[in-house]
């Protein structure tokens, strides 16, 4: 048994090290690259982007998709572990909950980026009309923003209490702030009460919430009668896919942080073998709706949907698709069929090479679609055909992506990753049951 | 010495080059051959209306038929030896012009009615002088629409209008203008008995905005005549009823016309939502004072 002591010394937030000095550095570097490369955009126009009359939408929004759809990682794993009492979530759940807020706050960063000035965000409200699902986006976006960081905020009250009183004499400037966010949490019945009450009703209020941002996101293309969009299976699609993406991300950050702060004691392989079960789930549920998207166009062989889906099965994106496809989904489902496989070191790779496919999958759902339109004109440039990111657009991208793992490691760094008081109950909780049963 | 030679010798050189060069351009230009422009013309009467000779203008240019722009004619009225210039007129990018001729008195018909238009062309650097003449007797055509036992008719009369006989049979069209092409109806030929006459059954149902009907009866490109068209406008259609969404709650409306369902389902869910955000924020000082 651990005591709180034990847990305090084991889970409160640590300085880096040298390689995790190096490892902001440098998300710091890229970060500042892509906010040039910005500032560059803005001050030169979208002429410095590679997207054209046809290939209006380009790796900002197949990246801010990307981003929702991890953002759903909060929903997925907080609040579905929690209401169906899966009790081997406590070390991870803090973990995905600062995931889905990092990813949700650059969401709203990249849709800004893909407006060109950052004013016509104004437009949104000024014009927003009802019937645009933009406009839903642009309601959920912040809501969700805020959801997230009440899901992350409320069980951090008594961690903060409990990091007050460690940091006192260590640090007293730290324990100042961790007692500034504690909310004078003394662990009364009624704060307890209180505070159980809004986490478990917050539980079950991601979910819709959840459901209805990545719903919208899958309405801004379907409502578009546009080939490869058009489709009723679009908002369970986007879904399932949100799923794979934040459950292989959230895989992959916990093999690095278990690592780096060396918490194989609280995070063990059991953990990463339900982990494995939980996305080997989700990538069968994604590849089956995969399977629905594809095939019954090709079946139906409309000739606008053969063009879109040749492009895709032996066109200009055939390698990518496949990758996806092969790669992103069906290695990763037979590997996680092993209990092999779903040892930390093959998920981390696993969960790698699922979050790269979910990344470009986006990619696939967003451009070949916008190449082919559905009334095609004559006499267009050949370029407008193809596209391919120009460096702005990759600087930016990965300033973006940076900074989601910059807000990610930033927090890890002052939070702790694994709730330390939680974990302190449920031990109370063992050695009271382990008394009683002898 | 000799750099003195060389200079000489040089600037000799570039003389001839410059002189040949200066014949060559000449002896090129003079070999352009040029090419047979084709002119083709005709006549078109409008009833109480203007009567006008549409004009192409066109040549075979590497195996090819192609309109030729910017072509300057010049139209003249023709009797006997005398030529009357009436006026010029330039083909458009598609190689077409039409030269109004406001009306047939002032231009003169030979002693037997015939009148007679010369389209010339001058020539310019590309294409040869050329010329094309049109001859055509003036036509009338009186139409109105009866009513016989609840059928509609049209009855139109074609007439030489410099003699005042009926022309018998010959064809005339009747249609119906519509937005791309017209509608003709009754026979594919409605030939004119021994009073110039044809008298055609309209049929029911067509539907015109605000039931208003425009016929057209046409003697089209007759050989003696021209083209002759004119114009009926009756209410004898079926109303088009539009229906318009313009004031109506749409999905492509503006805002301030959303449809109901979208103001109160989004409003009521993100009313809802923070709704709670609020609770929950006020939940945080609820722990923050106990």
């Amino acid at each position: 048994m651990k005591t709180t002591d034990k847990l305090l010394e084991d889970l409160a937030p640590r300085k880096f090290n040298k390689l995790g000095v190096l490892w902001t550095t440098l998300l710091i570097l890229i970060s500042v690259a892509g906010i040039i490369a910005y500032i560059d955009q803005v001050y030169r126009g979208q002429i410095v982007t590679n997207m054209n009359d046809y290939a209006l939408w380009g790796i900002y929004i197949s990246n801010f998709v990307f981003f929702v759809a991890t953002s759903f990682v909060g929903t997925i794993t907080v609040s579905v572990l929690r209401l169906t009492n899966n009790n081997w979530r406590t070390p991870i759940v803090r973990i995905a909950e600062i995931i889905s807020l990092a990813a949700i706050i650059m969401a709203g960063v990249t849709i800004m980026i893909d407006m060109g000035r950052p004013d016509r965000l104004m437009n949104l409200f000024i014009h927003a009309r009802l019937q645009s699902p933009i406009t839903w986006d642009v309601i959920i976006i912040p809501t969700y923003i805020v959801i997230s960081f009440l899901l992350l905020y409320f069980p951090l009250l008594p961690d903060f209490a409990l990091l007050k009183t460690h940091f006192k004499d260590k640090n007293p400037r730290l324990s100042k702030w961790y007692g500034k966010l504690s909310l004078n949490w003394t662990g009364s019945d009624a704060q307890k009460s209180i505070q159980l009450k809004s986490i478990h009703i917050i539980a079950i209020f991601i979910i819709p919430a959840g459901f209805i941002l990545q719903t919208i996101d899958a309405w801004l293309f379907s409502t578009l009668f546009r080939v490869g969009w058009d489709s009723t299976n679009m908002g369970a699609y986007f879904i399932s896919g949100a799923s794979v993406a934040g459950v292989s991300a959230l895989v992959t950050v916990i093999y690095v942080i278990r690592r780096a702060y060396k918490l194989e004691e609280y995070i063990t392989d059991f953990h990463f073998d339900k982990l494995g079960k939980f996305l080997v789930l989700t990538c069968i549920i994604y590849l089956y709706f995969n399977i629905n998207e594809y095939l019954i166009p090709e079946f139906t062989s409309k000739k606008e949907e053969i063009t879109h889906l040749n492009h895709l099965f032996t066109g200009q994106y055939a390698h990518l698709f496949w990758f996806v496809i092969i790669g992103g989904l069906v290695i990763p489902i037979f590997a996680l069929m092993f209990k092999k496989g779903r040892k930390p070191l093959p998920m981390f790779f696993i969960g790698l090479l699922v979050v790269l496919g979910s990344w470009w999958k986006r990619f696939l759902i967003v451009t070949p679609t916008l190449l082919n339109p559905f009334l095609p004109m004559q006499g267009v440039p050949e370029s407008w055909h193809h596209y391919f990111p120009s460096l702005h657009e990759w600087l930016i991208t990965g300033a973006t992506l940076a900074m989601a793992l910059l807000i990610i490691t930033l927090l890890v760094r002052f939070l702790p990753v694994i709730p330390i008081q939680r974990t302190a109950d449920e031990e109370d909780l063992l050695k009271t049951n382990k008394t009683e049963e002898s | 010495m000799k750099n003195s030679m060389v200079f000489r010798l040089g600037f000799l050189v570039l003389t001839y080059l410059f002189l040949v060069n200066a014949e060559l351009n000449t002896v090129w230009a003079q070999g352009v051959k040029k090419n047979k422009l084709r002119i083709s013309a005709d006549y078109v009467k409008i009833m109480d209306g203007d009567n006008y000779v549409n004009i192409k203008a066109s040549a075979r240019i590497e195996k090819k038929n192609v309109r030729v722009a910017n072509i300057e004619l010049s139209i003249s009225n023709i009797v006997g030896e005398e030529v009357m210039e009436l006026g010029r007129t330039t083909t458009d990018m598609d190689g077409v012009t039409k030269y109004v001729i406001h009306s047939l008195e002032t231009i003169r018909p030979d002693s037997t009615g015939v009148f007679t238009i010369l389209i010339s062309f001058e020539g310019n650097d590309l294409y040869k002088k050329t010329s094309k003449d049109i001859s055509f007797k003036d036509a009338l055509i009186h139409a109105n629409i009866v009513t016989k036992d609840s059928v509609n008719y049209m009855n139109a009369r074609l007439l030489d209008a410099d003699t005042g006989t009926p022309i018998q049979n010959e064809s005339l069209i009747v249609q119906v203008e519509r937005l791309f092409k017209p509608f003709i109806i009754g026979e594919d030929f409605n030939y004119t008995d021994e009073n110039g006459s044809i008298h055609v059954p309209i049929e029911d149902n067509i539907p015109g905005v605000d039931g208003n009907l425009t016929f057209e009866v046409v003697l089209n490109d007759n050989d003696d005549y021209g083209t002759v068209k004119t114009i009926v406008e009756a209410p004898i259609g079926v109303p088009v009823v539009y229906e318009s969404t313009f004031d109506k709650r749409t999905m492509w409306s503006p805002r301030s016309k959303t449809p109901l369902f979208l103001l109160i389902f989004p409003n009521l869910i993100t009313f809802g939502m923070w709704g709670f955000i609020v609770y929950f924020i006020f939940n945080l000082f609820k722990i923050a004072r106990s």
